[in-house]
């Protein structure tokens, strides 16, 4: 597979917005803890804030833009600004954006609007922010990119089947640049789904290298990276090399025992145990899931957190230390690094892996 | 409450105007196009506010363009539905 | 180099068809029954009519475990799967690539769920389970125990057209041997009354193209197209039915709903399915045109045929099938290769009178074609355009 570079970066999530707050909170091992409310009781979330966006777009722009397009639209902009791109053609960059869940308060906004009021009275903006491509009709609309556009609803494999795709158009030369997000939000259904199949007893902090354990925490964002081929000028952040999905009953992802691998890992137990069975034990791994939580954008976190050390290239430790739990290699200080790999697996044995160098 | 008052109101709330008061809104203002700057997802929107708040029913967009044109035909609109 | 990929099976359910041998069938006998909704109750005054299948699927779901939009899907390629001569546990040695797009199937919009969810009440969890499991491209592959790339698109309107070209570049690129690529939608609740609430349905049988036009029906199915790599055709020693030539899209970057006036995304998406498929728009056999029955749609779109495709005829088979959404562009994908095959169209069945504002007509009969390729295009809210082009032949 040939090479993308990593030329922008733009993210909104627990630990903050953009890649500064990003780094801080790698450097600091954790991130604000925030609740809400649910049923009457406290629920921890790792909260994304949206008011940067301000920053790029006036209030009547964004009267019926939604949580999660707003995170999509702040991600987008960043990533954009971030690439120092003196005069893009937005007409020839392509956008590609996964989401595990979709907009889905805005899809029981509209519920409610027909809950409340009856069928007739259904609402019109909320029915169509709450299809699927939403987010990428408003940032088209707003970066005026007239090029291809694709989301993608994959669950955790949603960065990855959108990494083929990215890859598939840059290769083709279809586009020049390709625009890459994966968004997701926190919803009061999604809290009380999430408390109805895990036993989460006033989580606080994730340990998601204990396998056998359930700590997961709630997160929500948007990552995105502009991806473009490789060339003659060296990448901002860093090259993707290879990009591997599949499933365990038929492949499995390449790991070098030499390279780092960040996990995507989220305190639960249920995929705990794919985690546990393919492991080798001589595998240096790190975690940063206690930063943004969990939720199908981590994947992509964990892609922005090694953009962010390739380009140092310097392995931040990991934010879970493995503790006691942990019976493998786990990266607790800072270490040189020039090539790492991000893995994700799913409980059914999906798997999402994507590898990383700089030269 | 007067409905011409009552539908400045819910407009702002309901099309989420933040940055417009009721005050700021003229009876007579083009509420699409140049004057309020509305689309045509406000303008089915508003037919879904006009059925919620005021039980008025526009059955469709050949009686709904001329009725949206302004506060006062909107209000003029409401007033002779609800008086039928 | 052709860029040509083979198609070697095809399968299409939809309210004209359980195969797509009957669908077309019964299209070309001018046959379709829009009715108001069985499966479900809504308080409109009006009952908006759909096109729903009322016979029992294909593939079953003894537990209740999958979403009806996952169903279609499988049932589809079960059809699709066969027809390319597949058989057995044959495609779990392969490496296959299922890409499909939807709207309803990665929606987790479960009205009974949250009512009660609203109500602070504890509520079944089976519905969300059932969320879960049916993502219709990870539900494929688990189906049929395929490892590979996996997408689930959902590009609105356009996402059936898209899933196609998308599989057939990863034929293309070598990530997989064979890639099962189309779409699928159910009949929903939350779909009738968003598109009644858009003032965009029609509350009698959908006409595109005609005068009196008041807008879409919504329909449900799946239409799926078994993609295949030279390699393995060889292989197989099995001649394809047809190609995907050329795939094109873009977007129009203007409203949310609304199509740009010009169809300046809709040109693009035909100018690259074109330039890729190394073929002129006078080569077209035909076109089969996204013609939902909306005012706004069909005159853009018409617009855009009149200039690109001037006395191409062109026919929108949504007045038999509905707008089955994120299936459209893949049931229209597998017609628009049956109609190459049979050298015939369909009528323009709800066209019955000429709107003077669009420079042309659809078919107002069944006729006759001469040639072998076709171009299929479809335009999604989002403002997203697509288009594909299918042949019989690899390099006409």
């Amino acid at each position: 597979m040939s090479a993308m570079q990593i030329n922008g970066l733009g993210l909104v999530g627990g630990f903050g917005c953009g890649r500064g707050d990003l780094q801080q909170a790698l450097l600091h091992g954790r991130a604000p803890l925030s609740h809400v409310e649910l049923r009457g009781h406290s629920f921890p979330l790792l909260q994304a804030d949206t008011s940067p966006l301000e920053t790029y777009l006036n209030k009547r722009a964004l009267r019926r833009i939604d949580h999660f397009s707003r995170m999509a639209l702040l991600g987008a902009f960043q990533a954009m600004a971030d690439a120092e791109w003196s005069d893009p053609d937005p007409s020839r960059v392509g956008l590609v954006i996964g989401s595990g869940y979709g907009a889905m308060r805005t899809t029981f906004d509209f519920l409610d609007s027909v809950l409340d009021d009856g069928d007739i009275c259904a609402s019109p903006t909320a029915f169509s922010n709450s299809v699927h491509n939403a987010a990428a009709a408003h940032i088209s609309i707003q970066l005026k990119m007239t090029g291809p556009s694709l989301t993608i609803s994959q669950f955790d494999q949603s960065l990855v089947s959108g990494l083929v795709s990215a890859h598939q158009w840059l290769s083709e030369k279809r586009v020049d640049a390709v625009l890459l997000g994966v968004v997701d939000e926190y919803c009061s259904v999604a809290g009380y789904c999430w408390e109805r199949y895990f036993n989460v007893q006033d989580a606080r902090t994730m340990t998601p290298l204990d396998f056998t354990r359930t700590s997961a925490v709630a997160g929500e964002g948007a990552v995105f990276l502009l991806l473009q081929s490789d060339r003659d000028t060296k990448p901002r952040y860093g090259s993707i090399s290879n990009v591997e999905m599949g499933n365990l009953s038929g492949s499995q992802p390449t790991t070098v025992s030499s390279h780092p691998l960040i996990l995507g890992c989220e305190g639960s137990s249920l995929s705990g145990s794919v985690y546990q069975k393919h492991l080798a034990v001589d595998q240096p791994v790190a975690c940063y899931t206690p930063l943004y939580g969990a939720s199908p954008v981590t994947q992509g976190f964990d892609l922005a957190v090694a953009a962010l050390a390739l380009r140092r290239q310097q392995l931040f430790p990991s934010v879970d230390n493995g503790g006691s739990y942990y019976p493998g290699k786990v990266v607790n200080e800072p270490q040189a690094c020039r090539k790492l790999s991000c893995l994700k697996y799913g409980f059914n044995g999906e798997y999402a892996a994507i590898h990383l160098e700089r030269d | 409450m007067e409905i011409k008052e009552k539908l400045k109101q819910v407009l702002i709330d309901e099309l989420n105007l933040e940055d417009v008061t009721p005050g700021e809104i003229g009876d007579d203002e083009a509420l699409f196009g140049d004057g309020l700057g509305l689309d045509s997802l406000d303008a089915v929107e508003l037919v879904v506010v006009v059925q919620k708040h005021f039980g008025v029913e526009i059955k469709d967009m050949e009686e709904g363009r001329p009725a949206l044109q302004s506060i006062n035909s909107l209000a003029a609109f409401i007033e002779a539905k609800q008086q039928a | 180099m052709s860029r040509a990929v083979a198609i070697t099976g095809a399968g299409c359910l939809c309210a004209a068809g359980m195969s797509l041998d009957s669908s077309f069938d019964s299209m070309i006998r001018g046959e379709r029954k829009p009715q108001p909704p069985r499966s479900f109750y809504s308080d409109h005054t009006e009952a908006y009519p759909v096109f729903e299948l009322y016979d029992s699927l294909p593939a079953t779901d003894v537990d209740g475990e999958l979403l009806r939009t996952t169903l279609l899907a499988i049932s589809a390629t079960m059809e699709a799967i066969a027809d390319a001569g597949f058989i057995g546990n044959e495609l779990a040695q392969l490496r296959v690539g299922v890409c499909i797009g939807t709207t309803v199937g990665s929606a987790m919009n479960n009205e009974e769920f949250y009512s009660e969810f609203r109500k602070g009440a504890d509520p079944d969890m089976a519905p969300i389970d059932r969320y879960l499991r049916s993502n219709p491209a990870a539900a494929i592959a688990r189906h049929y125990q395929l490892d590979g790339p996996c997408q689930t698109v959902v590009n609105a309107c356009s996402s059936g057209t898209d899933a196609i070209g998308i599989g057939a570049a990863w034929i293309r690129s070598g990530y997989c041997d064979i890639v099962l690529a189309g779409g699928a939608d159910e009949l929903c609740r939350v779909t009738y009354n968003g598109f009644a609430s858009l003032m965009i349905y029609d509350a009698l049988p959908v006409k595109p193209f005609d005068v009196h036009r008041k807008g879409l029906n919504l329909g449900e199915g799946a239409g799926i197209m078994v993609l295949e790599s030279d390699k393995l055709l060889a292989k197989r020693k099995k001649t394809p039915r047809g190609y995907v030539l050329g795939y094109g899209s873009a977007t129009d970057a203007y409203h949310l709903t609304a199509p740009h006036p010009d169809g300046r995304g809709l040109r693009r998406a035909i100018s690259e399915a074109l330039q890729t498929a190394a073929v002129s728009p006078e080569q077209m056999a035909f076109v089969n045109a996204h013609g939902t029955g909306t005012p706004d749609n069909d005159k853009v779109e018409s617009l855009v045929i009149a200039d690109l495709f001037p006395g191409v005829p062109f026919v929108s088979t949504k007045g038999y099938t509905g707008h089955t959404l994120g299936a459209a562009g893949a049931i229209e994908a597998t017609l628009t290769l049956m109609c190459l095959e049979r050298q015939k169209l369909p009528e323009n069945i709800g066209f019955k009178t000429a709107d003077p504002q669009l420079l042309i007509q659809p078919v107002s009969r069944v006729t006759e074609i001469d040639g072998t390729i076709a171009l299929s295009e479809s335009l999604a809210f989002g403002g997203n355009n697509s288009a594909v082009v299918i042949a019989l032949e690899r390099l006409p």
